[in-house]
């Protein structure tokens, strides 16, 4: 094992080099750096093209400048001597300095795109499975091809004429007009029929109920100016929490197992009991203070868990967490929602944003800038969201039709398991060892950063910088772009086969 | 298989009824916004201004630091060009008598004299002097350097290097050490040698006391007092570097360039009617009103905040959605289409930059003039405007003069004169009569990157065919480094003219011009003989006849200005349109806000 990971590590790096001088090479051949000088009919252009040729060392041919390059990247190797030198731009500004900016911009955008993704990717991948050849599966399958097969800078732009500046322009007299709401409950009553399924009757009633009840809500929200001033209040919270910990016991545990709903309502009534003593502190809380809470939900989930005992208390723990966690997530999206007024004085009444991941010189408090982040950064997260998703649905559909099919589902089948147990706990399971190859690819490749997608909202995150150094002939930032974005995928794979390793048994490593 | 379906139904349906539920009751109870501990921004008096570059350096004129988005903070900084003058809409030089005065008062020896306002201050409280006029002065002139460079590695062989900066020495290095006031208010310069654009130079630049202070000086007295005391550089035979003068130089030329919002509030300070207050990289610069300016330029409005949108199209929905107020994106028929859709007020016009077609005089094919004159004779110029500038600009027009653009005074009196309307019309007749049978081959240069050089040489080609001019694509990527020396007959590129003054012209249009790739010797005297002239009327009369010249030799043909355009939001007034580096910030203080 240890053998193996350093065989691989050390053949990472190999790999490492040996593309940098590819790349280096290439790019130093075919960019200019001096072009904008060249073509300058300033009096002193040959002055100018002087500094920069002394700046970027452009004298030295590219091969040779290479090996100067990783002199400085070799640096990077001595620990905490903080020595980094990955070389400068064109403007004279250190890449190491400006990476981080870069960098911490592409996280904040994908993290969220790649989490969701995964989410309902998988979810949706496992539901069209159960349901195949469904209306739902092929209206599925077809949707997410047709996201698929968009180009980003169309959806980009698609979000921002709609959602961006559609629902600001909404939120100016925020009334859905009674076409709006017939239409919108049509779609939801569709919608849910055929995710219920079943007879025709059974179709007709449940497209009847959940469409008039939708456009009936819709309407009472904008008779009284919900979308001016949203927030949950008390009964809604009762009861979505209340939901969640019956949906969380229900589909890891199953209703019949009592310690799983004792855990789970443990940590629905811990939770709102937090919700009604925890706003004056909510009030004063900042990011630190939201890490140390979510810990603390998160303890408190597994404790629990651990505490209602039974035979099972890996279960309870896990339903515990999932209880915890989610229901902690409702008490703070009510706080979040209640500075929603502040967002819309700063920014003129128009919060959702089509550039950018903050509103320039916004000062206030962790959940009116959460709130603004959230703004920002919707349009780019759905717009990454679709392209990735599509993916996600094909491949967990199909690993989970491949696992239902062998002969050990049968087996469980056959000796009278519960159809949630075979699916959850058997089926399921199995039918993640594929993803994880695609995980810590899509890991590798976003944090690369999605050069469209940050162009479109001007995001300056990693496929800014590579852009923008390519068109400027600008080698040093494209380099830095490339030793992380290669360094990440060569990582990613690693890990892939180590957790490979973990959840295959039939995989070993040597 | 059934009992899967129902338990699925079974618990999709609980979930659903409990997800209806929720969202009814949601609707119920509306806790209103509680939160009030939040400081949104100032209200009234912020304009934000979409610009496509970041910030990089507080010191936009050092060789890494020379861009747009850094000249824009400079310029409100008042910081290089907006501090003793401006240029306005019209290409003319505006002094700014509040801020300090400036006029020549001898023109043998040319001598120049700034006094400043004595109660112009920086913004850190303390006052503007002739100090810090010195200390610009020595930047600007490049009075100090010794070194000599190495051609090929562009690095320092001998000597030393103090002050770098972009912009040309010329001029300014003829002038010996200023004279300073005893109210050490005014300064006065004295040329060896007439400078023609003395009106551009701009003495104001960074605060000598902050210098002083980081070249480990008490005040600016003593830096003023250091440098008089040193001789001029002679990269002949340099002296010895001055320890004290280099570090104020190297924190000159590199201690403003930052790539975070500087923790060292001496990097802020500002002399002119805007502060830096807050920087994002890669997103939004911000700048408030100076308490201590005096000048003429107080803007109206409290704030400005610069927003780094690289994309056109993403400017324009960003207009749209509100989130800036002013863009000017690069120009394209899209933008224009897409940007009067937003119902925002849309300015358009021409920028500074120009193409043109320039042939070269040392290839054998335009040894004669006859052929030069045949195959511009079949440049479709109107045509290669309405295919390209047109559509974004509608009232644009053939350029008609190698030295000016239209919104120069002369350009119409010279465009009269010129020559220029020879060549006004496509005339393949009168082309193949002076090419009398000859049918010769033009290799054309042009940067295959770039679709509007692409459009116009297929135009040229075609239009040239029927002359018998056979035109080969001699088009490059690498065009730029291709320029001198390049195997080719005729070039397409654009100049960037400066829209005042005329230190560039002989930089093109000399025999040993930097820029003069054609080896046009035509003009050389009158292109030297504008560097000193200081008189108006006479500078003018030899740019005249320098346009007049080349016509007459069919030197090459300017064919279009790019157009440029604005989107301006309604709740901002003021905004008008420039074509030059400055962009919409021309005119800041002028800008207000409607409620």
């Amino acid at each position: 094992m240890v053998s193996f990971i350093l065989r691989r590590i050390l053949v990472s790096i190999l790999i490492l080099i040996a593309a940098s001088f590819l790349m280096y090479v290439m790019v130093g051949y075919s960019a200019d750096p001096l072009q904008d000088l060249t073509s300058s009919n300033s009096p002193n252009k040959q002055q100018l093209i002087n500094a920069r040729v002394s700046l970027l060392d452009l004298d030295v041919p590219p091969p040779l400048r290479w090996v100067l390059w990783l002199g400085g990247v070799a640096k990077c190797a001595v620990p905490f001597a903080n020595a980094c030198d990955l070389g400068s731009t064109v403007s004279k500004a250190q890449v190491v300095d400006i990476l981080p900016n870069a960098l911490a911009a592409t996280v904040q955008l994908v993290t969220f795109a790649l989490v969701l993704a995964i989410l309902l990717g998988v979810t949706i991948g496992i539901i069209t499975a159960l349901r195949q050849y469904s209306g739902l599966d092929n209206t599925v399958t077809f949707v997410s091809f047709f996201l698929y097969s968009l180009p980003a800078f169309l959806v980009a732009v698609l979000l921002k004429e709609f959602i961006a500046i559609g629902f600001n322009d909404f939120l100016r007299d925020p009334v859905i007009g009674g076409l709006a709401l017939v239409v919108i409950g049509l779609v939801i009553g569709a919608i849910w029929q055929s995710l219920l399924g079943g007879d025709a009757k059974r179709r007709l009633v449940v497209f009847l109920v959940s469409g008039l009840a939708t456009s009936g809500v819709l309407l009472l929200m904008s008779a009284t100016g919900w979308f001016m001033h949203p927030g949950l209040g008390a009964i809604p919270i009762i009861l979505l929490v209340a939901a969640i910990a019956l949906g969380s016991a229900t589909l890891l545990a199953g209703l019949r197992n009592r310690r799983a709903l004792i855990t789970a309502g443990i940590n629905a009534a811990i939770a709102l009991v937090a919700y009604f003593t925890l706003q004056p502190l909510f009030d004063i809380s900042s990011a630190g203070t939201l890490f140390i809470l979510a810990l603390a939900t998160a303890a408190v989930g597994l404790v629990s868990g651990f505490l209602a005992g039974g035979y099972d208390r890996g279960q309870n723990m896990r339903v515990g967490l999932v209880t915890a966690l989610l229901s902690g997530a409702v008490v703070l999206l009510d706080r979040f929602m209640q500075s929603w007024g502040d967002l819309l004085t700063a920014t003129n009444g128009r919060p959702i944003a089509t550039v950018g991941s903050k509103t320039p010189g916004l000062s206030g408090d962790v959940w009116l800038g959460g709130l603004d982040a959230f703004a920002h950064l919707t349009l780019p997260t759905i717009a990454l969201l679709l392209i990735s998703f599509a993916g996600y649905t094909r491949y967990s559909r199909a690993g989970m039709l491949e696992v239902l099919s062998l002969d050990y589902i049968r087996t469980a089948r056959a000796k009278g398991l519960p159809e949630r147990t075979v699916i959850v706990r058997h089926a399921f399971r199995n039918m993640l060892i594929p993803l994880t190859t695609l995980v810590a690819f899509d890991v590798g490749a976003l944090l690369g950063g999605a050069i469209i997608t940050e162009k479109v909202f001007a995001i300056p995150g990693m496929g800014s910088l590579f852009n923008a150094g390519l068109q400027r002939g600008d080698l040093n930032p494209v380099m830095g772009y490339f030793l992380i974005v290669a360094a990440m995928a060569i990582t990613f794979n690693f890990l892939a086969d180590m957790a490979y390793a973990g959840l295959d048994p039939r995989v070993r490593i040597r | 298989m059934s009992i899967r379906g129902k338990l699925f139904r079974k618990s999709v349906s609980g979930v659903a009824v409990l997800g209806v539920a929720a969202l009814a009751l949601t609707a119920c109870t509306t806790s209103g916004s509680t939160g009030t501990n939040t400081d949104t921004a100032a209200t009234g008096g912020t304009v934000t201004v979409a610009v496509v570059n970041d910030f990089t350096s507080f010191n936009n004129q050092t060789p890494q630091s020379n861009l747009d988005t850094n000249g824009q903070v400079g310029y409100l900084m008042g910081n290089y060009g907006s501090a003793f003058s401006y240029i306005d809409k019209d290409f003319k030089i505006v002094h700014e008598d509040k801020f300090g005065t400036f006029e020549k008062t001898s023109d043998d020896p040319q001598t120049v004299t700034y006094t400043l306002n004595p109660d112009d201050k920086w913004s850190d409280g303390e006052p503007v002097t002739a100090d810090d006029m010195v200390l610009s002065w020595a930047t600007q002139a490049g009075y100090y350097n010794s070194s000599t460079t190495d051609p090929d590695s562009g690095d320092v062989v001998s000597g030393t290097q103090y002050f770098e900066i972009a912009a040309s020495t010329a001029g300014l290095d003829t002038t010996a050490f200023p004279t300073v006031s005893d109210d050490n208010l005014s300064m006065t310069l004295v040329y060896g040698t007439p400078y023609v654009d003395w009106e551009l130079v701009n003495p104001i630049g960074q605060p000598a006391h902050i210098v002083a202070k980081k070249a480990g000086l008490s005040s600016a007295a003593d830096l003023t007092a250091l440098m008089k005391s040193l001789p001029k550089g002679d990269p002949a035979n340099p002296a010895a570097a001055d320890p004290t003068l280099k570090a104020a130089a190297d924190f000159v030329n590199t201690g403003y360039d930052v790539t975070a919002f500087p923790t060292d509030p001496d990097l802020l300070v500002s002399s002119g009617p805007m502060v830096p207050t807050g920087w994002t990289p890669g997103q939004s610069f911000t700048m408030e009103r100076n308490k201590y300016y005096v000048g003429g330029m107080i803007p109206k409005i409290d704030k400005m905040i610069l927003r780094v949108i690289p994309d056109a199209n993403a400017q324009v929905t960003a207009l749209q959605n509100g989130e800036v107020d002013i863009i000017n994106p690069q120009a394209s028929a899209d933008t224009l289409t897409a940007l009067e859709n937003t119902g925002a007020d849309v300015l358009t016009g021409d920028q500074v930059s120009y193409d043109h077609l320039d042939l070269r005089f040392d290839q054998p094919v335009f040894a004669d003039i006859k052929v030069r004159q045949a195959f511009l004779k079949t440049i479709p110029r109107q045509q290669i405007l309405d295919s390209i500038v047109t559509p974004v600009n509608p009232d644009a027009k053939v350029l008609n003069s190698q030295i000016w653009v239209p919104a120069n005074e002369p350009y119409a009196d010279s465009v009269a004169n010129n020559g220029s309307k020879d060549y006004a019309d496509v005339d393949i007749d009168g082309a193949k009569a002076l090419l009398a049978g000859a049918t010769p081959s033009v290799r054309i240069l042009y940067n295959t990157n770039n679709p509007n050089r692409v459009d116009e040489f297929q135009a040229i080609q075609e239009s040239a065919a029927k002359a018998g001019i056979t035109v080969v694509d001699a088009g490059s990527p690498d065009w730029s480094s291709l320029l001198s020396g390049g195997d080719y007959d005729a070039s397409l590129f654009g100049w960037i003219s400066p829209g005042v003054g005329s230190a560039g012209i002989s930089q093109i249009f000399s025999t040993d011009g930097g820029g003069n790739y054609n080896h046009y010797t035509g003009t050389n005297d009158d292109a030297i003989a504008t560097q000193t002239t200081l008189d108006p009327d006479k500078l003018i009369a030899l740019e005249k006849n320098m346009d007049k010249q080349m016509f007459a030799d069919a030197y090459g043909l300017p064919l279009f200005q790019l157009p440029g355009v604005f989107g301006v939001s309604k709740r901002v007034s003021g905004v008008e349109y420039m074509g030059n580096q400055t962009g919409p910030f021309w005119n800041f203080w002028e800008w207000s806000v409607s409620k």
